[in-house]
């Protein structure tokens, strides 16, 4: 099924991946796509849970959806609702936690439920792109 | 002398002592003050009277002889005055004076400083739960401004640069506003501070500190506000008032999100703060204890139980009236309703 990895849909452009940013501060997905853009990533946004449904249910991104990184404290659907759609919907897509508030119960829940990592804001673009690159990894592997 | 059950109080002497005194008895239910008197008629006591109706009497002779005194509570400190009321107090009377006035004088006192600390330690206990929400509102800004730094550190375009630049310095004002609010709303309330307090700031800084008590995502926030709208009173109590009535109103919303109302009025002479929600309401059989001290509905380790209690006392010394409506699955409104304050020359800095 490697026909469906993203990057060879994208003619031209080298494209590492597209990355769907769950956050409801404009200023947080400005940021992160910044970082990931530089990194080769398309990138993608949603301002709540239920946006982040929407956009994954949308036409190719069903397919080509590589990752998604999510907010947990966030108005409709909220991070931790979302994250579970997500895990039943899409066990594929892997879901990296961005979250302001460190909390170690909800971290291990989510670690529990597949979260491939579980970050604490701020985070510095060398982390995340890691991140990313190690979520990216996962779904090459679901793909095959 | 009668055994009611009602211990019928006559105060002599208006000033600090016979005021405080006022502002301590007349909240026990088990207590009646018949009268007070002083020969001063600008003594603070009988301002305080009038406000909380409680009868002045002009003449001693009269207070103690005629109106049913069951207890005679001198606090004028004057040994002549106690040389009276031994000669004159009715057969059935009892007095307190000289050093037992002095010891309840200093019980009062130390009641107060009570009061003072139970509303910290309240206050205290509640900033725990803004954990989430600090956490929230520091870290986001801090990414914005950890993510702009990295990318400057490679930008060539200078347009680029000086635009980012800037973004940070507006993000590091909004992080140290956050601390400023905070520091302002955990200290002390400095006592006897009162003073001319516009209502609308003070709600706009209960409501920016609530946020971080409670989600405010999925609630319609409606603002009507009377501009003169003005009170007399403590300015960090005030504040104190506002972010627990608030941080309720959105609390009964959690569930099911909904509309929080917040009005100010002005009318003949009054202040009126009415803060609605659209959530659970409160049972009709609770309503009458939830400004009982640890009345509380919440699950264990999440209230003090001492909110409503303290914000009653608070809205008590500021002379005011609180009032509350409610219906289950339709929501609750708490009105408050203060005495219009009058500039006195020491604004209140909010």
């Amino acid at each position: 099924m490697s026909e469906f990895k993203s990057g060879s849909f994208i003619g031209g452009e080298t494209c590492e991946g597209r990355v769907l940013v769950v956050d409801d501060e404009p200023d947080i997905r400005k940021v992160v796509k910044m970082t990931l853009q530089k990194a080769g990533y398309e990138v993608l946004e949603a301002e709540n849970g239920e946006k982040a449904i929407e956009v994954i249910n949308s036409g190719e991104n069903r397919l080509l959806l590589d990752v998604v990184i999510c907010d947990i404290r966030m108005p409709k659907i909220n991070g931790a609702e979302a994250v579970a759609y997500f895990r039943n919907n899409y066990p594929h897509v892997p879901l990296i936690v961005l979250t302001g508030f460190p909390d170690t119960d909800m971290a291990t829940s989510f670690l529990r439920q597949g979260v491939v990592d579980y970050l604490v804001k701020p985070v510095e673009g060398e982390k995340l792109r890691a991140a990313v690159a190690r979520a990216m990894e996962q779904r090459e592997l679901a793909r095959l | 002398m009668e055994r009611t059950g009602h211990t019928k109080v006559a105060i002599v002497g208006a000033g600090h002592g016979g005021h405080a005194l006022l502002d301590l008895l007349h909240r026990v239910p088990s207590i009646e003050i018949v009268g007070i008197a002083d020969r001063n008629p600008a003594a603070p006591g009988l301002q305080r009277a009038r406000e909380l109706r409680i009868p002045i009497i002009a003449e001693v002779p009269d207070l103690i002889g005629n109106h049913g005194a069951s207890l005679i509570m001198d606090v004028t400190d004057d040994p002549e005055m106690e040389t009276y009321l031994h000669a004159h107090r009715p057969p059935t009377t009892d007095i307190l004076n000289g050093s037992s006035s002095r010891l309840v004088w200093e019980l009062v006192q130390h009641e107060f400083k009570l009061e003072a600390e139970l509303l910290q330690s309240e206050k205290l206990a509640g900033i725990g739960s803004f954990a989430a929400g600090i956490a929230h509102d520091i870290n986001n800004p801090l990414q914005l401004i950890l993510g702009l730094a990295e990318n400057l550190a490679e930008e060539r375009n200078l347009t680029a640069v000086h635009e980012q630049a800037n973004e940070i310095i507006e993000a590091v004002k909004r992080t140290s506003a956050i601390c400023r609010d905070l520091t302002r709303y955990s200290r002390r309330a400095s006592p006897h501070e009162d003073v001319l307090v516009p209502v609308n700031g003070k709600l706009d800084e209960a409501l920016r500190i609530a946020r971080y008590a409670s989600s405010f995502h999925d609630i319609e926030m409606i603002k009507q506000y009377q501009p003169s709208a003005a009170v007399t009173g403590n300015p960090d109590e005030l504040l104190h008032v506002f972010v627990n009535l608030i941080t309720n109103a959105v609390h009964a919303m959690e569930q099911a999100g909904g509309r929080l109302t917040i009005e100010t009025s002005v009318l003949n002479g009054q202040v009126g703060v009415r803060i609605s929600d659209t959530g659970c309401g409160i049972a009709p059989d609770k309503i009458p204890e939830i400004f009982e001290p640890f009345f509380t509905t919440k699950s264990p380790g999440k209230g003090t139980g001492l909110g409503l209690y303290n914000v009653k006392t608070i809205v008590d010394k500021m002379h005011g009236v609180i009032a509350v409506d409610s219906q289950i699955e339709k929501g609750t409104t708490f009105i408050l309703t203060f005495p219009k304050g009058e500039p006195t020359g020491q604004e209140g800095l909010s």
